[in-house]
């Protein structure tokens, strides 16, 4: 008991240490003190990382249907932030990145078709998993608890919708791992879910394959996986209604004015988002976008990008040639 | 003082009233011919030069003026006479010897746009001139002829140079004079209203300048713009005119 | 049977005829740079220290002219180009010297006319009459020319050229937003890389381009530096900084950049001590429209910063002045590939020439002119465009009605490269400083 109430509250200072760290970036922002966003985001996906770590290996008290609501009801409001400056799954595929940098490799694109094609099937995806209970009631015919337990568990039917919290299943922790690679047992996102519904023995072979090509894609690929994330949908599913399109606080706004059309946007963001380029200016409506800021951080012209919550500038493009007027 | 291409016109003001105006030919001594021209106003008007407060000059040749105080352009001497005389103005044309130009007005007789006429002469009074020399006619009765004529015979106004070759190949057809001559002024409203859309019409529009003395042109000008221009009682001194109030106001703002 | 006419456009003008009309355009140029320089010297009584440098190195013929002959003898090559859209990162990664090679001499605009008809632009017209009697030292000193086939002059005056000289196309798209514009000037990038490669011997890797591409960035710093300096209450003549800013496309980009660094430093101590050079109240002019060439075309500058009312150029929109470094290459990642599509993009996309079109027209341009507008609090712009220079002429309307919705005047000015309409130019640069003053007045 005694033990559970100390994990608790490492739990919570780790949490409000992400607080704090989030307001320190935010400040770092509004004074324009940040030299590379790039690297604030690196500090912050790990801290980001260290948190969630801690609440998914040693935390039973936050249930995973909470986090999952939590986790979307955020979405709703900021974005798919979470995915840009959180995730951990990215920040493996963006230290991938750094690798493939460091040894100049270069990355490779894929065709607009292909990433919009791929950001379309996600859709799909996440209409099989959350119809998924449903058929597998008709299948077997269960009583639904909605109880905490099963709040807990996402135990039962619902158990598919675990899959949506995968992204989040830190990378490589010796000691719990259901994958195993080489005698060593490794964690890493959605192998668990793979073994689990194909079996042990062909599902064991299926993880290493994905692991495989995921560490791969990534490499080659910036945010390969990001592109057909199912869990950074729920605000591309919302924000496909009209009325919700106001609703994510935190967007990329453009000055058409002060565009000339450069490209370097484009070009530079991880997830291959034309509309940045290609839209005229305001509001940047897309739900691909991770906001990772990368597009803002390039962009060559003063105050042509901006990233806003609400009404509010806390983040804008900036003579990047000029150091920043307080270090 | 509006020292021009061909002519020099000088208006002395006193008070806000027109007191004296005379004009010269400016010839190849503008400064001498500027000269005369003032003291002719000023013996009309019973002034001597002392008495002069200010002297503001405007037209092309304002640099080589005589007893210069300040200078004003042409333009925005133009807006400011146009709005005196006719204080509904908010366009004005000024169509002179070697220049054409609009001039946009605000009630104030402030310019807020203007064109001129491309380098060409081809909208200006030179045109009229060179005309007149090919008909062999007059060109004090340029106007009234290009009045008597039904039709218009077509015409190249680009250039003075090939509008002449037109009027002869015109003369060679024998076309009778008066359409021709209509066909000049038609060509240079043309010009000039082609000119005008540029900078975009706005009622009223005043016609100042020596070539709005000519009715040949005025009727052209008038069918191809739509409206009834105004035409102030001495055209030609309008640019005079209004440097002469430009010059007063100047010295209201600065007292000696 | 085979049938060969030797392609050759300019005539062969005898030694000693060649020799006489050079030495005389060339004197007169040279009376015209020093008089150029001596007026602007006049305009600003204490005209920044920092400027006596870009005095010296608007010489033409002077120092920068030596400096290269000696460089060339050293074995470096020299590399011409036409055109803001030529790699010059490529150039000088490959070891060789980038200098643009355009004429502004208005006397060999009329040799020029045994050449081509009196219609072409004086741009072209002028360079090829400096090519005739081998006036220009760029033009003569560089071993090959890069052009890129922008508007119709410059594709036929490769031509021209090429009569002499190894010259280098550069196929450049016309609709600068789409893939497969982008994808087809890439390849003519990496195209252009092994041609400088073969022809220096150099290889370009991505060390030495990283360090091209650095170079640039540090010059465009210096530039925005200045630019930012020209927001404010005026520290320096337009013309001054036009003049740093086109001597640029002939000077070692590295002692310029460290030069222009200079002249921010002391205009920002003016800026402290509020010493302007004309009184704030001045209007603040634009100049937009066809490039205006060192030494001879700089009769607008002059006419619009000596008028009566005089005015004060607080930007331009040209190819010969702010274009030239508007845009840094946006390197995202320092590997070959990344940095040949950073330049790609930074030479067809961010580029406002009006040669381009898109799918909303040249909206960039106009867009980037409403926040020229806006930023440098301009208050009356001039559109500028000598006879023949069709893309620049049909691009007016829109532009004035953009403007006009803004409510900023612009003033239509065209001219020829000629020195003989100065007078009228005069009355209608004047006319419409006049009607800025009165406008601000209100």
């Amino acid at each position: 008991m005694a033990g559970e109430l100390i994990g608790d509250l490492l739990r919570l200072t780790v949490l409000a240490g992400l607080g704090v760290a989030g307001i320190v970036a935010i400040l770092i922002w509004k004074k324009n003190l940040a030299m590379r966003v790039t690297f604030l985001r690196l500090v912050i996906q790990a801290v980001a990382f260290a948190a969630i770590f801690y609440i998914f290996t040693y935390s039973a008290v936050i249930p995973m249907l909470y986090e999952l609501i939590i986790l979307f009801a955020i979405t709703l409001f900021i974005g798919r932030f979470f995915c840009g400056w959180l995730c951990p799954f990215a920040l493996i595929m963006d230290l991938e990145s750094l690798l493939r940098r460091a040894l100049k490799i270069r990355y490779r694109i894929i065709p607009d078709k292909l990433n919009i094609a791929l950001h379309k099937s996600r859709y799909l995806i996440l209409l099989v998993f959350l119809l998924l209970p449903a058929v597998l009631w008709l299948l077997d015919p269960q009583e639904i608890l909605v109880s905490p337990l099963m709040a807990q568990l996402l135990a039962g039917h619902f158990r598919p919708y675990g899959i949506l919290l995968d992204p989040m299943i830190p990378f490589i922790v010796p000691w719990t791992g259901p994958l195993n690679i080489g005698g060593v047992n490794l964690s890493y996102p959605y192998a668990q879910n793979i073994i689990t519904f194909t079996g042990a023995e062909l599902g064991q072979i299926f993880a290493i394959a994905f692991v495989a090509v995921t560490l791969i894609g990534g490499f080659f690929i910036r945010r390969a996986w990001c592109r057909f994330c199912p869990t950074g949908i729920s605000l591309a599913a919302i924000n496909q209604f009209k009325g919700l399109r106001g609703v994510p606080l935190v967007y990329v706004d453009k000055d058409e004015e002060k565009c000339t059309k450069c490209g370097v946007c484009k070009r530079v963001c991880p997830v291959q988002v034309n509309e940045v380029y290609e839209q005229k200016g305001g509001k940047i409506g897309t739900s691909q976008c991770m906001l990772c800021a990368r597009c803002v951080e390039m962009c060559p012209y003063e105050d042509a990008l901006k990233i806003r919550v609400g009404n509010k500038t806390v983040f804008r493009s900036r003579d990047w040639l000029q150091p920043p007027k307080v270090e | 003082m509006d020292l021009g291409t061909q002519r020099v016109q000088v208006v002395a003001l006193k008070d806000g009233a027109v007191v004296g105006r005379a004009q010269g030919f400016s010839g190849f001594d503008p400064t001498k011919a500027a000269e005369q021209a003032v003291n002719e106003a000023l013996t009309q008007a019973n002034l001597k030069l002392s008495d002069v407060n200010h002297f503001a000059a405007t037209g092309s040749a304002m640099d080589m003026a005589p007893y210069v105080n300040s200078t004003v352009s042409m333009m925005g001497a133009d807006a400011k006479a146009g709005v005196f005389l006719a204080p509904k103005a908010r366009t004005i044309i000024d169509v002179g010897a070697e220049e054409a130009r609009a001039v946009k007005t605000d009630e104030r007789g402030i310019m807020v746009d203007f064109v001129v006429n491309e380098r060409c002469a081809a909208g200006a009074g030179a045109f009229i001139e060179a005309m007149a020399r090919a008909l062999e006619v007059k060109l004090e009765d340029m106007g009234s002829l290009a009045l008597k004529a039904e039709r218009a015979s077509p015409i190249n106004a680009s250039c003075v140079i090939f509008g002449e070759s037109d009027v002869v190949s015109l003369i060679h057809r024998q076309e009778s004079k008066p359409e021709i001559a209509r066909a000049v002024f038609d060509a240079m409203a043309d010009r000039v209203s082609a000119m005008m859309h540029r900078l975009g019409i706005n009622p009223e529009v005043v016609l100042v300048g020596g070539v709005a003395k000519d009715p040949g042109f005025v009727a052209s000008l008038n069918r191809k713009l739509g409206l009834t221009v105004v035409i102030p009682k001495y055209p030609e001194y309008v640019g005079a005119l209004g440097a002469a109030l430009i010059a007063a106001t100047r010295v209201k703002e600065a007292p000696k | 049977m085979t049938k060969t006419v030797e392609k050759k456009f300019l005539p062969d003008v005898p030694k000693k005829e060649m020799d006489e009309l050079r030495n005389t355009v060339k004197a007169a140029s040279l009376k015209i740079i020093a008089d150029n320089i001596e007026r602007m010297k006049k305009a600003d009584p204490h005209r920044p220290e920092a400027m006596k440098y870009f005095d010296d190195i608007a010489n033409l013929f002077g120092q920068r002219q030596q400096e290269i002959q000696a460089e060339k003898e050293k074995g470096k090559k020299v590399i011409g180009y036409m055109c803001l859209f030529a790699p010059t990162e490529l150039i000088t990664a490959a070891d060789a010297i980038p200098v643009r090679v355009n004429s502004g001499w208005y006397d060999t605009s009329k040799l020029g006319d045994r050449v081509v008809p009196v219609e072409v632009c004086p741009v072209i017209r002028s360079t090829i009459g400096a090519k005739m009697i081998e006036l220009s030292p760029f033009l003569e000193q560089s071993d090959a020319l890069i052009s890129v086939l922008t508007c119709d002059g410059m594709t036929k005056l490769s031509e021209i050229l090429g009569d002499t000289k190894a010259v280098w196309g550069m196929n450049i798209p016309r609709v600068k937003d789409s893939t497969q514009s982008l994808r087809f000037w890439n390849d003519e990038i990496k195209h252009m890389k092994t041609q400088i490669e073969q022809f220096t011997g150099n290889k370009i890797n991505r060390k030495n381009l990283k360090e091209a591409i650095e170079i640039s960035h540090r010059a465009t710093k210096a530039f925005r530096r200045l630019q930012e300096l020209r927001k404010g209450n005026p520290v320096i003549m337009g013309r001054d900084a036009m003049l740093v800013n086109q001597a640029y496309s002939w000077d070692d980009k590295k002692r310029w950049t460290e030069k222009t660094e200079a002249l921010c430093a002391e205009l920002e101590k003016r800026v402290e001590r509020k010493d302007w050079v004309v009184s704030p109240d001045t209007p603040r002019v634009m100049v937009t429209g066809t490039p205006m060439f060192w030494p001879d075309n700089w009769k607008l500058p002059t006419l619009v910063e000596e008028g009566n009312p005089q005015g004060v150029i607080v930007a331009d929109e040209q190819c010969s002045g702010e274009r030239i470094l508007n845009d840094p290459i946006g390197v995202d990642e320092w590997s070959m590939d990344d940095m040949l599509n950073a330049m790609s993009e930074r030479y067809l996309m961010a580029s406002t020439c009006p040669c381009f079109t898109s799918k909303d027209g040249n909206e960039d341009r106009i867009n980037w002119l409403l926040n020229k507008v806006k930023e440098w609090k301009v208050q009356g712009v001039v559109y500028y465009v000598v006879r023949g220079c069709m893309l620049y002429a049909m691009e007016y309307t829109r532009v004035k009605k953009a403007l006009d919705k803004i409510n900023v005047p612009v003033y239509y000015l065209d001219t020829e490269y000629t020195r003989e309409d100065v007078g009228q130019m005069k009355t209608r640069v004047e006319a419409f400083l006049e009607m800025l003053n009165a406008r601000i007045d209100i």
